[in-house]
């Protein structure tokens, strides 16, 4: 039997496997509860252990209040809210709303990762976790997603088009930040650390939200450093985008990616036969188990087949998940029962 | 009547031209936007039901059909509306003074527990530049604000976005609101994980995978 390190990394590469590498996600604080007393737990990691899950997410401890998130790392919402992963809407009108001369980048009072990242606290934390797991660091380091608040998204993506020389001097700068930010952790967790999970939505449901061209000379060069920068460290990159993003899957490739995720399968081109057609071998995936209806509404019996399908199409190459790493509390716990069960059976 | 300045709108509008200053489209640098060309075309005495229907209509129909054939994505598309504003705010004069009419008035917004709200902005934006009255409501917009509006304006059609699963399950209790109030009152959905047997389950008169969907279906309901 392989470990769950061997099998994750089998699969990235494309490489024989005895059962599908899984990655149960990030359960919602309101959907634990019922997990927990589905599978008679009381934590997280007593449920990973029970379903032999192979993947274990570790979170940037990033001191910066309220959110203490690093996915919240810059105050750019001009109205007060919390700035939780949770309220923070990417729309709201942001610092750079105004501002047009690149030079005026630096108004803004960039925050330094050093003074919020717990050097120990990140070590001790990875540390901690069996080392047969394939250990992966929740960076995100959206920095589309951050320039998009920057301005407010919907001026950001306008930016983009009529000042491109600002829309670039501000990702710049949110890209420096989590390159430092990021740094500083692969330092800590040198050792400890197998895969990093990075990565921005670019698309919606029917397409991607932005024209692939724009994405090329703004957003990727600033991913291909953060590509670059965790594989300088030996880490596997996991990109995320949810959405339709077919058309910017081998650009994906060709900036080094191992695995993308979430793979949401009801998106326009993104359903498994596609994907297996088009960048079968290419590239490996993680996700591809449908939370928009299938987890949600269908039966646990129906859940199996689809796994059993997705097992058939990638007897590797494919490391499987639910399409959006947030588990919500609409997906019954017997649904992810049966999509574990179908992994070995 | 010479209907040059009617074509050069329209393609304002359709390639996001705004005005001189603006920079966008590289090709068009320079050159009036569709804010400068409304007010000549209006002072020139073009009826503004021209301008509205043969140029910000039916450009921004020819923008939405783009949009949806993933053509042109979300920023070209802001672009466009935004043109489209700057012509239609010359036409304000003309729908008070009911010179020109709207062909009704939508209210729309995203339901309550729910934040995404770029796709609903952009169905606003495309039900505007269709020739509507649009009441955005913004985000997480409870039952009871849907009913406050639509009792400010009776003959509204009313739009719910829905982004997640677990929030298109709050439609039923805005619509079944609605029906209380206004048995006869119109409702269209949409958003990422909707469907038109779902909008059917729940009692919505229609469904729209796009904005371009969503504007055909209330221009069928305005003929
Ligand atoms: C951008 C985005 C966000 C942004 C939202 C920014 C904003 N201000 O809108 C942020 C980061 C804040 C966010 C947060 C969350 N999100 Co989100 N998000 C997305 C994403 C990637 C794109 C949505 C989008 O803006 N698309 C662009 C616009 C133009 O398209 P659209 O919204 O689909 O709208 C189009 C049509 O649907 C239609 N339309 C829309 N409304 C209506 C209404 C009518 C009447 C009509 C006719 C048409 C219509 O017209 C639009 C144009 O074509 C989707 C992925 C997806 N597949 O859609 C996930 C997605 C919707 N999010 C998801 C999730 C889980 C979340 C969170 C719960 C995650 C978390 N734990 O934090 C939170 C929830 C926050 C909340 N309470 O609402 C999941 C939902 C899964 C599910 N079970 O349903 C999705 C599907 C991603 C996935 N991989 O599964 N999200």
């Amino acid at each position: 039997m392989m470990t769950h390190k061997e099998r994750f990394l089998a699969t990235l590469a494309n490489a024989p496997v005895d059962r599908p590498a899984s990655w149960l996600g990030l359960p919602v604080p309101a959907a634990q509860q019922g997990l927990f007393s589905h599978f008679g737990v009381n934590s997280i990691d007593a449920l990973k252990l029970l379903l032999d899950d192979d993947i274990y997410p570790l979170e940037v401890p990033y001191h910066y209040p309220p959110s203490n998130h690093i996915a919240c790392a810059f105050k750019f919402a001009k109205v007060n809210h919390d700035d939780t992963p949770d309220e923070r809407t990417l729309t709201a009108p942001g610092f750079f709303e105004d501002y047009e001369d690149p030079a005026d980048v630096d108004k803004f009072d960039w925050p330094d990762p050093a003074r919020y990242i717990d050097r120990n606290e990140a070590a001790a934390m990875a540390k901690a976790i069996d080392e047969k797991y394939a250990r992966m660091g929740v960076m995100w380091s959206a920095h589309f997603q951050d320039a998009c608040s920057a301005f407010g998204m919907e001026k950001a993506l306008m930016v983009m088009l009529m000042n491109p020389e600002m829309f670039t001097a501000v990702i710049d700068k949110i890209t420096a930040f989590y390159l430092r930010a990021n740094e500083i952790y692969y330092e800590a967790t040198r050792g400890y650390l197998d895969a990093v999970l990075i990565g921005n939505d670019f698309g919606s449901q029917n397409g991607l939200m932005v024209d692939p061209d724009s994405l090329r000379t703004m957003v990727f060069p600033g991913t291909k450093l953060l590509v670059d920068q965790a594989k300088s460290y030996g880490l596997k990159v996991i990109h995320h985008s949810c959405g339709s993003i077919y058309p910017i899957i081998d650009d994906l490739i060709e900036l080094g990616v191992d695995a993308i995720h979430p793979i949401q399968a009801l998106a326009k081109d993104m359903d498994a036969p596609t994907l297996k057609a088009a960048f079968g071998g290419k590239t490996a995936f993680c996700g591809g188990v449908d939370a928009q209806h299938l987890l949600v509404h269908g039966t646990p019996q129906q859940v199996e087949d689809k796994v059993h399908e997705l097992k058939e199409l990638f007897p590797t190459g494919l490391i499987i998940s639910p399409s959006h790493e947030a588990i919500l509390p609409d997906i019954p716990p017997a649904n992810v029962q049966a999509l574990f069960n179908a992994l070995t059976i | 009547m010479n209907t040059q300045l009617i074509e050069q709108i329209f393609t304002c509008v359709e390639f996001g031209k705004i005005n001189e200053a603006s920079p966008y489209p590289a090709t068009m640098k320079g050159q009036p936007g569709s804010d400068e060309l409304t007010k000549l075309a209006l002072e020139q005495g073009y009826d503004p039901n021209v301008i509205l229907y043969d140029a910000l209509i039916a450009s921004m129909n020819k923008v939405g059909q783009k949009f949806s054939e993933n053509k042109i994505f979300v920023p070209q598309m802001l672009l466009s509306a935004k043109s489209m504003s700057a012509a239609m705010a010359h036409l304000k004069p003309y729908f008070s003074s009911g010179a020109v009419k709207r062909k009704g008035t939508f209210i729309v917004g995203t339901v309550f527990g729910d934040l995404h709200d770029i796709g609903k902005n952009l169905l606003s934006m495309m039900v505007e530049g269709a020739g509507w009255e649009v009441v955005d409501l913004g985000v997480d917009v409870k039952t009871e604000k849907f009913i406050e509006t639509l009792k400010l304006y009776p003959d509204a059609v009313v739009g719910i976005s829905a982004l997640l699963t677990t929030t298109m399950v709050n439609i039923p209790q805005v619509i079944t609101a609605i029906r209380e109030v206004s048995p006869a009152t119109k409702v269209i959905v949409g958003g990422a994980p909707l469907s038109a047997d779902f909008a059917k389950s729940v009692g919505a008169d229609g469904y729209g995978r796009d904005p371009q969907e969503g504007v055909q279906w209330l221009d069928k309901l305005a003929s």
